[in-house]
């Protein structure tokens, strides 16, 4: 363990609170090809094709949901630090082990499944200081819903890094900002 | 009145009726008996650092603000304007010099007492209105060893005396370094559509759950090691005044559970520290398998070190609020694996977390049906009796896998609902625990 192990994941968290869109917008077929590779994607979390979505995650990845909370306006200190406690601040392999639990054949709370949707809207995409790297926002909604009365719905907004692979993308960086700072359901055994 | 202790429960028998669970009116009771009157778990003193430092939260449903004083000391108060009722204070913590209600302006300090308001000589010449009379309702606040409490009963033992001999045990997580403990920043909320209780009773004594319910959250950190062991003849219950742990004695069973090297590295490093501070038995329990809760609500898990108190919401909800502990002189870069390692297994993404609120939501919506809340619940397990002679505070139970403590926290929740006043609840007496064991 040393110190620049630590402040790597921290200068990722850094970079995404940074990202304003005040870059360059793509053209409109890069950000057609976007579209797609966002809705592609969502549609894998629909499916439970965890293995499939983890194959989009780069090998340097930072997914990071930060804490919401309330506070006054006048409060010096930023709401998001990457010091915080979070819901979700992973690496890939990190990842990997939540997707474990799902294939381990053994979480009774998700047997019968919890059926999901995503949509995947308000996207815009810029150019960064890298090529092939690009700012992407978008908005998501999550619907679940599970056994007989539990039904949830979850929106909330997405920024992401992503990279040129290929004809297609890999996902570099995702910060996920929810708007509920008490979280009004009692778990959140999904993915972004 | 209803003796609950003998209407809702035989704990020899080891049966508890479900309607506790549900009925409003039991739930109306225990927001009187339970937490009017109990010490309830309000704020880590590091989340107070700095005079004018404030976070609201709850005790039962009474909404309360808690504070650092100018005077330095920790206050908390309602967070209730006595003017029309209004809420005060709407951030969920934050640095200020005063309390101003949106309505019509009362301002309050940081001790509660009310400072002023707009036109306030329409209260100077009304007759009979003294400010003093209409500040923000104050609690009684004591701490232990950086946790503090509060209580709105005026006839409530000290801290100590509710805590006991149980303090003795809390020292494994809040003594172990000399330079005492803090909370990492953020507090980790969620909603659970469960009777508080459920959560409560959970960690007081059931380690028996994670045997099953957890198999697949721990299955990626722990099948190559053979998943979650326990040795159920040097494990333990204890229970003290309605307080329970239930502990192994395996060191570092709870931290391996998050699957990080790195941690189990450096609390390996403060091993012999810890039993030269607090001997073997309290060594073994810094990390072990292992989970505790202190009457009524507020729980942690030794190992993870995530404490979490269960606001109770009505008879079918529950708040759950969770940081995470450390000791204030573990390094930074352990420190971000904590805080890491506890929301990865216990916050609402948490690998294992994940799994209980499905049940205590169903243990609890079950109960709607008539002829289901007719049955009775069991919680007579009870594979050893009592130890009699343990060298240990507290009433012992050899075997962690045991309904021991939760028959001691429901005898202790019965003897709250029963009791007139403070003077009808007996007090486990006070030995300070086994002097010695320190110093071996």
């Amino acid at each position: 363990m040393t110190t620049a192990t630590l402040e790597k994941p921290h200068a990722a968290a850094y970079q995404l609170l940074a990202l304003d869109g005040k870059g360059k917008p793509v053209s409109d077929t890069q950000l057609l090809a976007i579209e797609r590779f966002l809705r592609a994607e969502a549609r894998l979390l629909d499916n439970e094709r965890y293995r499939e979505w983890h194959g989009l995650m780069a090998e340097d990845l930072f997914y990071w949901l930060p804490l919401r909370s309330n506070r006054f306006r006048r409060e010096k200190r930023p709401e998001i630090e990457p010091t915080n406690m979070a819901i979700f601040d992973e690496t890939r392999d990190e990842l990997d082990l939540r997707i474990q639990r799902l294939e381990s054949g053994m979480t009774w709370t998700e047997d019968p499944p919890t059926r999901h949707v995503y949509a995947i809207t308000n996207v815009e995409a810029f150019e960064t200081e890298v090529a092939g790297e690009f700012e992407v926002h978008s908005v998501f909604t999550l619907y679940r819903n599970r056994s007989e009365h539990d039904d949830n719905m979850l929106m909330g907004r997405r920024r992401d890094i992503l990279r040129q692979k290929g004809d297609s993308f890999e996902i570099a960086r995702r910060l996920i900002l929810i708007q509920q700072a008490t979280l009004l359901t009692k778990n959140l055994t999904v993915f972004f | 009145m209803t003796s609950f202790a003998s209407t809702y429960m035989d704990l020899d028998q080891g049966w508890i009726d479900r309607r506790i669970f549900w009925e409003k009116e039991i739930y109306e009771q225990e927001l009187e008996r339970i937490f009017a009157r109990s010490w309830n778990f309000v704020a880590h003193e590091s989340q107070l650092q700095k005079p004018g430092d404030f976070l609201t939260t709850y005790i039962g449903e009474d909404a309360v603000i808690v504070t650092r004083g100018q005077d330095k000391k920790v206050h908390c108060f309602l967070n209730s304007c006595p003017h029309r009722g209004n809420r005060v204070c709407f951030a969920d913590s934050g640095t200020s010099r005063s309390f101003i209600c949106n309505y019509h302006g009362w301002a309050f300090g940081l001790d509660g007492s009310l400072k002023g308001m707009p036109e306030d000589k329409l209260y100077t010449e009304t007759p009979g209105f003294k400010r003093e009379d209409w500040g923000l309702k104050p609690a009684r606040v004591e701490s232990y060893k950086g946790l503090v409490f509060a209580t709105f009963a005026e006839d409530a033992p000290s801290l100590d005396e509710f805590l006991g001999d149980f303090r003795w045990y809390l020292d494994a997580v809040l003594d172990a370094d000399e330079g005492g403990t803090e909370f990492l920043p953020g507090v980790t909320r969620s909603v659970l559509n469960c009777n508080w209780k459920f959560p409560a009773d959970n960690f007081v004594g059931d380690i028996y759950h994670a045997l099953w319910t957890h198999l697949g959250g721990v299955h990626p950190m722990l099948a190559a090691h053979g998943g979650v062991a326990i040795d159920n003849e040097n494990s333990y219950q204890v229970s003290v005044n309605g307080h329970g742990w239930e502990f192994g004695q395996n060191f570092l069973g709870n931290a391996a559970t998050m699957g990080d090297r790195d941690i189990l590295r450096w609390m390996k490093s403060r091993s012999d520290a810890i039993e030269a501070r607090l001997g073997t038995l309290r060594r073994n329990m810094w990390g072990a398998v292992s989970s505790a809760t202190i009457f009524p609500n507020f729980a942690f898990l030794p190992g993870y070190f995530t404490f979490r108190v269960f606001l109770p919401k009505g008879p079918m909800k529950t708040e759950l609020h969770a940081w995470t502990l450390v000791p204030k002189n573990m390094p930074d870069e352990i420190k971000d694996k904590f805080r890491k390692g506890t929301m990865r297994t216990f916050s609402p993404s948490g690998m294992l977390e994940m799994d209980d609120g499905e049940n205590w939501e169903h243990s609890t919506t079950a109960n709607s049906g008539f002829v289901t809340r007719s049955q009775k619940l069991y919680y007579g397990m009870s594979p050893r009796g009592q130890e009699k002679d343990p060298g240990m505070p507290g009433q012992v139970y050899r075997g962690q896998l045991s309904d021991a403590n939760q028959r001691g926290y429901y005898k202790r929740w019965a003897e709250f609902m029963d009791a007139k006043s403070w003077s009808d609840i007996p007090l486990a007496p006070v030995t300070g625990g086994p002097v010695s064991e320190a110093a071996e």
